[in-house]
């Protein structure tokens, strides 16, 4: 297996309940793998547990042949090894998108370097933005550049957080499809967390569906989704913020 | 047991070594409220405390909702309008900050009183002698006018970087829902602005309580007055050290006022785009309006005194020795950046510190620090002496073993002096860093990490460029205080040792208050090129 | 950069967690040091006084003696617990102040030590030095009335006592009791009188005042000539100062006033003194002992008189010509040490009459 994660659970410090219980799945490599639940259903701790931004309370988990976390281990998230586009992607307001591409190379030639940005720009279709900032890109293009960021460092597993929750209905249409092209393109694993069932249909190969912080199915989309992508989807699609935790 | 420690990080053993070390002095002050109280203590009881204690909470009250009146609209007309001076007003409000209360004071009675240029323009060319009960400024709502312009500037600061940061959408918002410019001010400015406006009058409320040299010189009495009559007076320290930890107590509780204030919690934006506020332009009567409403605030509080003061100088002109102006000019502004500096530097590693960590205690721990602040500097001085005597005695041998010709090293260096000022002013730096870094939040960090970049490196090339304004806004605020420091200053400097304002007070504790307007003056100068700077370096990052 | 900084400041920890045990260790070893020292010329000085010609004066020293002089200024009391918690390990070698309730609470507490020399008692009467030496003085100042004279006759003033009679009600002005003048007036007056004559004294005066106190002894006087009050206490060195103000104002307004040397005929005019003591711990006695015997000797103290308006101890020198146009006087014969020890009582006696 190239994904291992046994029995995963965590709390909050404030509250004894768990957020997120027994969370068990193995995942192959390449596979896409959407994480589905109403919000508040603990789908983003699981994410952030697998980033290694919270420290989990119990279980183990595994990438390649590297254990990331168990009883006795906490790999910080910096030695990972995995990328992950943030839900409004956290792109570094002072920097350039080639700065920002950049930030997360590792060491080699400046050259080089350069060399990886172009590919991954082109990659996500955003070549000859390399000077913009931040703020002078819409929506979908930061989106881009956040996944761009996020693949340059040739992560061996990528999250993504709500990727589409901040685009608009046309521009997601796109977007998708994009980006289901692009991870496969570069065979690239990755889990992302939606609370959109057309956004999971669309993207995943196989898609767990999370309830009051438990699995509560796992499967294919047809299978668990249904063949067609009815409207209900859509109509789920709320802004959902969260309180960035303090 | 390794995941333990793994996040037991770098970030936790600095902090809570800094904390320490800023916490240990004042341990000597907290331990004072558990030493049996002297004889004297009765008669303090009675006659001293409760009726001082009165005048302080007078003075604090009114100061506070003054302060907040004028920060507070300031800050909105400057975040919100745009008008003719808006940009020379936007850094010149801060600039009273530079002039010392208790310089102030003598400034303004130097105006009002008998031989002051008023009534003495009145009397020789006019002939007209007014009711001295009209000019007399040394009373309770004088000290109150004088706090109130020259300490306004806390609330206007952090109000304004805070709404031309944040509030945008809200803005934007109520103006698409029809609301006239008062109403937005009511109810929109002023409640989301509710958590910076407490964090900068909490600091006024601190400078208040703490000032001794207005009150002195006015002839109120209040607590400050207490803790010093009994120590200089009845010459019993420990009952004054009693009283200090007392005014903590008393600082502790208005803490924990402010904190559920706050409702318990902080928040930063659910978004991670920040959109400045853009500006409205006023025009017509509504842009007079508003470019007098500052010029009124910025004469009285900064244009009235710059220009008395400079009248002085050219008055004593010769009078007072000029050769080593230069050199007290220098250290001022050596030991302040030095000290303003250190302190943004541990802010930012503290304030990390408690941003990262997800227990409790990583929150309360950084507010021990703010005790420094609330008791008044000659009580830390003490405080800090005894400390850094007990570590020269500790390192004596150290000191014979380099070859070194005394026992006291540290505690007759700059050393002192400098950790003083650290301990000092330690919560006004933290302040604004902790305000910065609950703007940014931790998604930023989060992503840096995820791409696979160390703690230590993202705090540089993420945390640190992007809180630019934090940092920059509290080294102004520190360094201008620092510049205008009395009593640590006095007391724990080396030998031969003069700074702008030791040289200040020189003059004004001996009722020389034109003599001691060269120094003045160069204290308000140095601080004004500080901020006019800073305030440059702050916009070019904005836009 | 971190590692260090934390390595420093984990030292530092350590240092601070174990300074209680070694106390002892380090003070045998400064006793060794003490013994190289005196083989620098130099002498160190704590002075609560903030004027000008004091650092000429030093200067001054410098020059005739090559011993430098090294300064840190301070409030009197500040440095008094500086000296204190310095102990012997302390760099003081001169404690300087313009009270002489402070040199007697530093002796009190034992930061001071004996020395006298024949030049020092030769240059300084045996009133103003401490009968255990010590410490001297170095200028006096009296404590006098100033008066409108266009509504006070001098006939009218007498002594310090009669400004609590009915006829002053609402005239009399006086600064705060913070000031440390005022504690040692009425310091005096519990000498002289016991603790009930002064405190009924006090009592008076808080009743007759023009107003509540507030700014210092210049104030006082400014508010005789805006017409708030018509008679005032203050120092005689500030009077002169006024006299001789940059702001043609306060001239005038000092040119206006009388002035009136309370207690000729009964106690004399209260007077308080600047002075100095050796102190204890000090590794440079010597030179301290030089300076003492400078700043008594006629050239220092001709300056203190002409350039600070303070009458000089040294009676070989004579007092400036402004102090001396006011006449002679007749001082408070009482010895100054009663100062000192009655100085917390006169606080409590401010507080309990309400002299604010």
């Amino acid at each position: 297996m190239f994904i291992d994660i046994q029995n995963m659970s965590f709390s909050y410090s404030n509250s004894p309940a768990n957020a997120v219980e027994d969370f068990t799945l193995t995942i192959n490599k390449g596979e896409i793998i959407s994480i589905l639940g109403r919000s508040g259903s603990g789908k983003s701790t699981i994410l952030r547990l697998i980033a290694g931004l919270e420290m989990p309370k119990g279980g183990s988990f595994s990438l390649g042949d590297k254990t990331l976390f168990n009883n006795h281990i906490f790999v910080q998230p910096e030695k990972r090894g995995i990328g992950m586009v943030f839900q409004d992607y956290a792109l570094f307001p002072h920097m350039s998108v080639q700065d920002n591409v950049l930030f997360g190379l590792p060491k080699m030639s400046r050259s080089n370097k350069l060399k990886r940005v172009e590919e991954v720009l082109e990659l996500v279709e955003l070549e000859g933005y390399e000077k913009r900032y931040p703020h002078q890109l819409s929506g979908g293009q930061q989106q881009r550049v956040a996944l761009a960021r996020a693949i340059a460092p040739q992560p061996e597993l990528i999250l993504l957080d709500e990727p589409f929750s901040n685009l608009d209905t046309e521009l997601l249409v796109k977007i998708r499809e994009d980006l289901r092209r692009i991870l496969k393109k570069a065979n690239i694993t990755a889990i992302f967390v939606t609370h959109n069932q057309n956004d999971a249909h669309v993207l995943a190969d196989r898609i767990v569906k999370i309830k009051d912080g438990v699995i509560d199915q796992v499967g294919r989309p047809c299978d668990l989704l249904g063949s067609s992508t009815d409207e209900k989807g859509d109509i789920e699609l709320l802004p959902e913020k969260e309180l960035v935790s303090v | 047991m390794n995941r333990r420690i793994a996040n037991v990080n770098g970030w936790t053993i600095g902090a809570v070594l800094i904390i320490t070390l800023l916490f240990v002095p004042n341990l000597s002050i907290v331990t004072g409220i558990f030493t049996p109280a002297s004889e004297n203590w009765g008669h303090i009881r009675e006659f001293m405390l409760l009726n001082y204690i009165k005048s302080s909470l007078t003075l604090v009250f009114f100061t506070a909702i003054f302060t907040v009146a004028i920060g507070l609209s300031l800050a909105w007309l400057i975040a919100q309008y745009d008008f003719p001076l808006r940009n020379f007003m936007k850094w010149s409000l801060i600039l009273p900050l530079s002039i010392p209360p208790f310089i102030g004071a003598y400034t303004y009675h130097g105006i009002l009183n008998y031989t002051g240029i008023i009534q003495k323009t009145l009397r020789n060319h006019f002939d007209v002698s007014v009711n001295q009960a009209y000019f007399d400024i040394m009373n309770v709502p004088g000290a109150i006018f004088i706090y109130t312009i020259f300490l306004y500037p806390y609330v206007y600061m952090i109000t304004r970087i805070f709404l031309s940061n944040q509030a945008a959408s809200l803005v934007e918002s109520a103006r698409t829902l029809g609301k006239g410019p008062m109403e937005i001010f009511l109810k929109v400015i002023v409640p989301i602005s509710r958590i910076s406006v407490i964090g900068g009058v909490s600091l006024v409320i601190l400078e208040v309580l703490n000032d001794y040299g207005v009150v002195k010189y006015f002839g109120i009495q209040t607590f400050s007055t207490a803790i010093f009559q009994t120590w200089f007076g009845l010459g019993d320290l420990d009952s004054s050290i009693k009283l200090a930890a007392c005014l903590m107590g008393i600082v502790i509780f208005i803490l924990v006022i402010e904190w559920i204030l706050r409702g318990g919690k902080k928040y930063s934006f659910s978004s991670t785009k920040l959109r400045p506020l853009p500006l409205v332009k006023l025009t017509g009567k509504k842009a007079a309006l508003a470019t007098a409403y500052t010029l009124v605030i910025f004469t009285i509080a900064f244009l009235i005194p710059v220009l008395q003061l400079l009248d002085w100088v050219v008055l004593t002109f010769g009078k007072v020795p000029m050769e080593e102006v230069l050199t007290y000019t220098k250290n001022s502004i050596i030991v302040a950046g030095t000290a303003a500096s250190l302190i943004i530097f541990f802010s930012l590693v503290i304030g990390n510190f408690s941003r990262i960590t997800k227990h409790k205690f990583a929150k309360i721990l950084p507010k021990l620090t703010v005790l420094g602040y609330s008791i008044p500097g000659a009580v830390i001085a003490v405080a800090v002496v005894t400390t850094f005597i007990a570590i020269d005695r500790y390192l004596a041998p150290v000191y014979l073993f380099l070859g070194l010709d005394s026992e006291l090293v540290l505690s007759v260096s700059l050393v002192m002096l400098i950790s003083a000022y650290i301990i000092r002013f330690f919560a006004i730096g933290y302040n604004s860093i902790e305000s910065g870094y609950t703007k940014i939040g931790t998604d930023f960090r989060d992503a840096s990490r995820m791409l696979g970049v160390s703690s230590l490196r993202t705090f540089f090339k993420i945390d640190i460029p992007m809180m630019k304004g934090a940092i920059i806004s509290g080294f102004i605020l520190t360094f201008v205080d620092i510049l205008k420091e009395i009593p640590l200053t006095l007391i724990l400097r080396p030998f031969n040792y003069d700074t702008l304002a030791t040289k200040a007070f020189q003059y004004a504790s001996d009722e020389k208050i034109m003599e001691a307007s060269q120094a003045s003056l160069l204290i308000v100068g140095v601080s004004a090129i500080a901020i006019f700077v800073f305030n440059k370096l702050l916009g070019e990052g904005r836009e | 950069m971190k590692k260090s900084i934390m390595l420093l400041l984990a030292s530092l920890l350590l240092v601070l967690a174990a300074c209680g045990n070694s106390t002892k260790q380090s003070s045998n070893a400064g006793e060794n040091e003490s013994q190289k020292k005196n083989e620098k010329s130099e002498v160190n000085l704590y002075t609560s006084r903030h004027y000008d010609v004091d650092n000429e004066l030093y200067k001054k020293f410098e020059d005739k003696t090559g011993i430098k002089v090294n300064v840190i200024k301070g409030e009197a009391d500040e440095l008094i617990e500086r000296i204190k918690r310095e102990g012997t390990a302390t760099k003081a070698d001169l404690f300087l102040t313009a009270d002489v309730g402070r040199l007697y609470r530093a002796k009190e507490q034992g930061l001071l030590q004996a020395v006298s020399s024949d030049i020092l008692s030769k240059q300084i009467p045996e009133k103003f030095r401490d009968s255990d030496d010590m410490w001297v003085g170095l200028t006096k100042r009296a404590r006098i009335l100033v008066y409108n004279k266009d509504k006070v006759k001098p006939e009218e003033l007498s002594t310090y006592e009669a400004l609590t009679d009915d006829a002053w009600k609402g005239r009399v002005l006086v600064r705060s009791s913070e000031s440390v003048y005022n504690q040692s007036l009425l310091a005096s007056f519990i000498g002289i009188d016991g603790e009930e004559e002064a405190k009924e004294w006090a009592q008076g005066m808080v009743n007759n005042m023009a107003r509540s106190p507030e700014g210092g002894d210049r104030d006082q006087a400014k508010a005789i000539a805006a017409g708030i009050g018509d008679v005032a206490i203050m120092n005689t060195y500030y009077l002169g100062q006024m006299l001789n103000s940059q702001e043609p104002e306060e001239v005038k307004v000092a040119e206006q006033l009388g002035i009136f040397f309370p207690n000729q005929d009964t106690t004399g005019t209260h007077v308080n003194i600047s002075g100095a003591g050796v102190v204890k711990g000090s590794k440079n006695a010597d030179n301290a002992l030089k300076l003492l015997e400078f700043l008594t000797g006629e050239e220092a103290q001709f300056t203190f008189a002409e350039a600070n308006y303070e009458y000089p101890v040294n009676q070989d020198v004579e007092p400036a010509e402004l102090l001396k146009s006011w006449g002679e006087f007749k001082e408070q014969d009482i010895p100054l040490t009663v100062l000192g020890e009655n100085n917390a009582k006169a606080i409590m006696i401010f507080n309990e009459v309400g002299w604010k």
